[in-house]
C-alpha cells in the first residue's frame, strides 16, 4: 500500500471525526447556553483554549462571543478546523483515494460537503437552524462510517482508517472534557448543584453517552463520575480507554507495530491516575493535556513508521508481506 | 420535445440524428420514439436529475485559469449521439489502420529512420519537431509500440464524410467522461436501453489493464501497474483516480516514485519500497524525469528514463511518442499508411496546408479568411485561428506569426461541421460537435465503442474544448434491426 494513501485514508479519517466531534461540541455548547441560569457566564475565550484553537482565532477575531466563535467554528475557511474545512479537507483527501475505497463513499462525503456548504453560514447565526444542520452533519457522517465498515474490504487501509477515527475520537473527548472550564458559576448562586449537574449532563448528550451513562454509572450525575465514565469505560465507544483498545486491535492488525504499540503505551498508563480518584479542575485540565501530547506521540509514531517508510533502509521489502 | 425548427434553417451543417425533412435518421428512430413518449415537462424533470446525478458522483473537470476553484461539474447534453454499427465499424477499422501506422512510423524515426531515408517524410520536419526526443533515439519498447494509448478527434462535414482532425499521442484524456456518461443515462433513462440494443463500453478499464500489463518487464508475475498523476490539481485528475480505481491500480504522483541505483523504479509504500513494473502517466515528457528533462520539474521521478532505457520499466505512452501528435507530422498520414501498411487510408485527412512549403504557405497567407489556421503543438483547441470568423486585426496578427515560424503553423478548410439535437431552452436545437474515440496498442490493438462525443453548447459555437465552453453527450454506436 502507497504510503501517501495510507496517510490520506488516515486523515480523511481524522478530519471526518473531528468534524462529527465539532458538530457535538457546538450542539453541547448552545444546549448549555440555553440553560445558563442568570448570573453564570459562559468564557468564550476558554472554549476556543479548550479546542486548542485561540491562536487561530485571535488571527481573525477580535471578540470572543456566540456569533463569532460559531461562524469560526462551523463555517470560517481560515480555521483548518472548522467543519467545513474538515469536510472539505475529508473530500480532497477522498478525491485521492477513490480507487481505494467503495464508489458510494465517495458520493456520501461529496454530498455531505455540498450539504455543509450550503447550509453551514445559516447554522452560524440562527439557532434552530444550527441545531438542524448540525444533527444532519452527524447522521450523515454515521452513514459514511457504516459504508466503511459495511462495505469496504478490511484491509490494511481499513486499519489506517480506524486508527485516524480512534485517535482523533479520544483527542476530541480530550477537549469536550476541557469545555466545561469555560463555564463559571458562582458557587453562592441558588441551585449551584443542579447546574453543575446539568452542564455535565450536557457533556454526556454531546457525546451521545448520557444513556449508556445511566445505565452504567450512579443516579447523579456528578463531575468525578463522568470524567471517570468518560475516561475509562471499556464499553463506551467515545471513552478514552475504548479508543485506546481500539488504536491497539488496530496495531496487531498492522505488520511491524512494534514501535507504534509502544508509543501507545504512555497514553494507557495516564488512564490509570484517573481512575478513582478525586481530580480537582486544575489536575484534571493538566491530565488532558498530557493525554493529548500522548496522542500526539502516537500520530509522530505511526508517521514514522508507515507514512515514511521509505526512510527505513532497515524496513524488509514489502512483497513479502502483501 | 419541440425540434427548434427556425435554428435549423440558418444552418447547412450535417445533423447526425435528424435528415435534411428534419426526421430522424434510421439508427435515431428508437431514441426519437422514447423522446416523443416523454413530456416536456418529463424530460426537464430527467435533465434535473442527471445534474443532481453529476453533482452528487462529482463528476468534474478543472478549468487552469480558476485558482482556488479546483473543481467545476462536467457539463452534460441528455440528449445522446447515435450511429449505427453499420457506420460505425469501418471507423473503427480505420482507426486500428492508423494508429498501427503511426507506431510503426514513431518507431522508424527514433531507430533506422527508413521513411526519412526514402524520402517520404522530409528530414526537415523532423528537426523541426518539438515533440522529437533526443533522449529516446535507439529505444525499441516492447512490440515496437510507443503510442498505446490515443484519442483521435474525428469530425463530419456536411456532405456526411468523415474526417480525422487529429491524433492526440501525447496523454489524451475524456475516456472517463465517456464511461460515466453512459453511467449517468442508464440510471436516468433505464426505459430507453430496454428497446435499443446500445452496445456497452464498459470494458475499456479491463482493456486499459490488459494494454499496459502487456508492458511488464517481469512476466513470471503479476504486474504492479501505477497511474501517474501531476496531483489533484490537474484538470484531469478525476480521469485519473477514476482509471486507477476502475482498473485497481495504484495513484501515484512524481513524489512517491523513486529510481533506485539498481535502476528500477520503486514506489514508497507503508512497508518501504515495492518495484514498480508498469507506469500509465499522464504528465508531459517535460515533466517526466527531472534529470532527463526540466530539470525543475517536482512532478516528475528522477532516473526514470534510465529505467525504462534498460526495459525496467514499461511507460505508457512511451516518452517521446508525442513525435507524431503534431500537426504539420498530421499531413504525412496518408503516405505514412501507405509507406508502413502499403494501404490506402480508410479514414480521410483533412486536405492541409504546410506553412514550411512557401507556395502552401502563399495560399494561406492570401486565403486566411476561409481557413482554420493551427499552430503545430498546441492542444486543447489553443492558439487556433477560425479564419471567417477572425477579425481582420486577429488574421493580420497570425500573417505574423506565420511569417515569423512558418514550420509552426498549418491550415485547414473551415469544415462545417455535423451538428446534432442538443436540449438548449427547452427546444432540441442543433449544436456542433465532434467524436473522440479511444485506440490502445500493445501486443492487440482495441477501440472504443464510439467514443467521447464533446458538444460546443453555445449557439453556433465551434469550439467543443470542455475548458472553453464545451459539453459532451453519451454516444451510442447501435445494433440496427433489420427491417421485415
Amino acid at each position: 500500500m502507497l504510503a501517501r494513501a495510507a496517510e490520506n485514508l488516515y486523515w480523511m479519517a481524522r478530519y471526518l471525526e473531528r468534524a462529527e466531534n465539532t458538530a457535538r461540541l457546538i450542539t453541547s455548547t448552545t444546549d448549555v447556553l440555553l440553560d445558563l441560569p442568570s448570573g453564570a457566564t459562559l468564557g468564550w475565550e476558554t472554549l476556543i483554549k479548550a479546542v486548542g484553537l485561540d491562536k487561530t482565532f485571535g488571527k481573525s477575531y477580535t471578540q470572543a462571543n456566540e456569533q463569532s466563535i460559531m461562524r469560526f467554528m462551523i463555517d470560517d475557511e481560515r480555521n483548518p478546523s472548522s467543519m467545513l474545512s474538515c469536510v472539505k479537507y475529508a473530500r480532497e483527501n477522498t478525491r485521492t483515494l477513490r480507487e481505494l475505497l467503495p464508489e458510494e463513499l465517495w458520493e456520501r462525503i461529496n454530498s455531505l460537503y455540498l450539504f455543509l456548504r450550503e447550509r453551514a453560514q445559516l447554522a452560524t447565526s440562527n439557532r434552530r437552524e444550527r441545531y438542524v444542520v448540525l444533527n444532519d452533519v452527524i447522521a450523515q457522517r454515521h452513514a459514511i462510517v457504516g459504508l466503511i465498515s459495511g462495505v469496504m474490504a478490511h484491509d490494511l487501509a481499513y486499519q489506517f482508517i480506524r486508527l485516524g477515527r480512534n485517535i482523533e475520537r479520544a483527542d476530541m473527548t480530550t477537549r469536550i472534557l476541557d469545555i466545561n472550564f469555560a463555564v463559571s458559576i458562582p458557587q453562592d448562586m441558588p441551585l449551584y448543584e443542579v447546574s453543575v449537574e446539568r452542564l455535565w449532563m450536557s457533556t454526556l448528550k454531546a457525546l451521545s453517552a448520557y444513556q449508556t451513562y445511566r445505565r452504567r454509572q450512579a443516579v447523579h450525575v456528578s463531575s468525578a463520575d463522568v470524567v471517570d465514565f468518560l475516561i475509562n469505560d471499556a464499553c463506551f465507544p467515545r471513552s478514552l480507554m475504548y479508543c485506546l483498545n481500539e488504536i491497539e486491535s488496530c496495531l496487531r492488525a498492522l505488520p511491524f507495530s512494534g514501535t507504534v504499540m509502544s508509543a501507545a503505551q504512555p497514553a494507557k498508563n495516564a488512564l490509570q491516575y484517573i481512575k478513582g480518584s478525586e481530580l480537582n479542575a486544575i489536575q484534571l485540565h493538566e491530565l488532558l493535556d498530557v493525554l493529548q501530547k500522548d496522542l500526539g506521540e502516537i500520530n509522530a509514531a505511526l508517521a514514522t513508521q508507515y507514512f515514511h517508510a521509505y526512510l527505513n533502509p532497515e524496513q524488509p521489502a514489502s512483497e513479502s508481506v502483501q | 420535445m419541440e425540434i427548434a425548427q427556425s435554428e435549423y434553417g440558418a444552418i447547412t451543417a450535417y445533423d447526425e440524428l435528424l435528415n435534411a425533412q428534419l426526421q430522424p435518421r434510421s439508427a435515431a428512430q428508437p431514441l426519437f420514439d422514447y423522446l416523443n413518449s416523454l413530456t416536456a415537462e418529463e424530460l426537464l424533470a430527467r435533465r434535473q436529475a442527471v445534474e443532481a446525478t453529476i453533482m452528487a458522483m462529482g463528476i468534474t473537470f478543472t478549468i487552469y485559469s480558476e485558482a482556488g476553484n479546483i473543481d467545476r461539474a462536467w457539463p452534460f447534453d441528455v440528449i445522446p449521439r447515435v450511429m449505427s454499427r453499420f457506420e460505425w465499424d469501418p471507423i473503427q477499422q480505420g482507426l486500428k489502420q492508423r494508429l498501427t501506422a503511426l507506431n510503426l512510423f514513431i518507431n522508424d524515426l527514433y531507430n533506422e529512420q527508413h521513411i526519412i531515408k526514402d524520402g517520404v517524410f522530409p528530414r526537415e520536419v523532423l528537426e523541426g519537431s518539438v515533440n522529437f526526443r533526443r533522449q529516446c533515439v535507439g529505444v525499441s519498447p516492447r512490440y515496437g509500440v510507443w503510442a498505446h494509448v490515443c484519442g483521435t478527434d474525428l469530425v463530419r462535414d456536411r456532405d456526411g464524410t468523415v474526417y480525422v482532425l487529429e491524433d492526440n499521442l501525447r496523454v489524451p484524456s475524456g475516456v472517463s467522461y465517456m464511461l460515466e456518461n453512459r453511467q449517468i443515462m442508464k440510471r436516468i433513462f433505464p426505459e430507453v436501453f430496454q428497446t435499443t440494443s446500445i452496445l456497452p463500453v464498459d470494458d475499456y478499464p479491463t482493456q486499459l489493464y490488459h494494454t499496459l500489463a502487456a508492458l511488464s518487464p517481469r512476466t513470471d508475475e503479476q504486474p504492479v501497474i501505477v497511474v501517474l498523476t501531476p496531483g489533484i490539481y490537474n484538470s484531469a485528475y478525476f480521469e485519473h483516480s477514476y482509471l486507477a480505481q476502475q482498473m485497481g491500480a495504484y495513484l501515484v504522483e512524481g513524489q512517491d516514485l523513486l529510481v533506485g541505483k539498481d535502476d528500477i523504479v520503486y514506489m514508497k509504500n507503508i512497508f518501504g519500497l515495492q518495484r514498480v513494473d508498469v507506469i500509465y502517466r499522464r504528465i508531459d515528457d517535460n515533466f517526466l524525469d527531472p534529470e532527463a528533462f526540466s530539470p525543475d520539474s517536482v512532478l516528475g521521478v528522477p532516473g526514470l528514463m534510465r529505467a525504462w532505457r534498460k526495459g525496467n520499466v514499461g511507460i505508457a505512452n512511451a516518452p517521446g511518442a508525442g513525435v507524431a501528435d503534431d500537426k504539420v507530422v498530421y499531413a504525412f498520414v496518408p503516405q505514412i499508411i501507405k509507406y508502413y501498411l502499403d494501404q490506402d487510408p480508410i479514414l480521410a485527412n483533412v486536405p492541409s496546408y504546410l506553412c514550411m512549403y512557401p507556395d502552401q504557405c502563399e495560399h494561406v497567407l492570401k486565403n486566411l479568411d476561409s481557413l482554420v489556421v493551427k499552430p503545430a503543438n498546441e492542444s486543447g483547441g489553443y492558439g487556433m485561428m477560425i479564419g471567417p470568423r477572425a477579425s481582420a486585426a486577429e488574421r493580420a496578427k497570425f500573417a505574423d506569426l506565420i511569417r515569423a515560424n512558418p514550420r509552426n503553423y498549418m491550415a485547414q478548410p473551415t469544415l462545417d461541421i455535423s451538428t446534432a439535437p442538443t436540449l438548449a431552452d427547452n427546444k432540441l436545437a442543433p449544436r456542433h460537435l465532434d467524436l473522440r474515440p479511444f485506440v490502445l496498442q500493445s501486443d492487440q490493438v482495441y477501440v472504443t465503442t464510439g467514443g467521447l462525443t464533446r458538444v460546443a453548447l453555445r449557439k453556433g459555437s465551434l469550439v467543443v474544448n470542455s475548458s472553453q465552453g464545451g459539453g459532451s453527450k453519451d454516444t451510442w454506436i447501435v445494433e440496427e434491426m433489420p427491417s421485415c
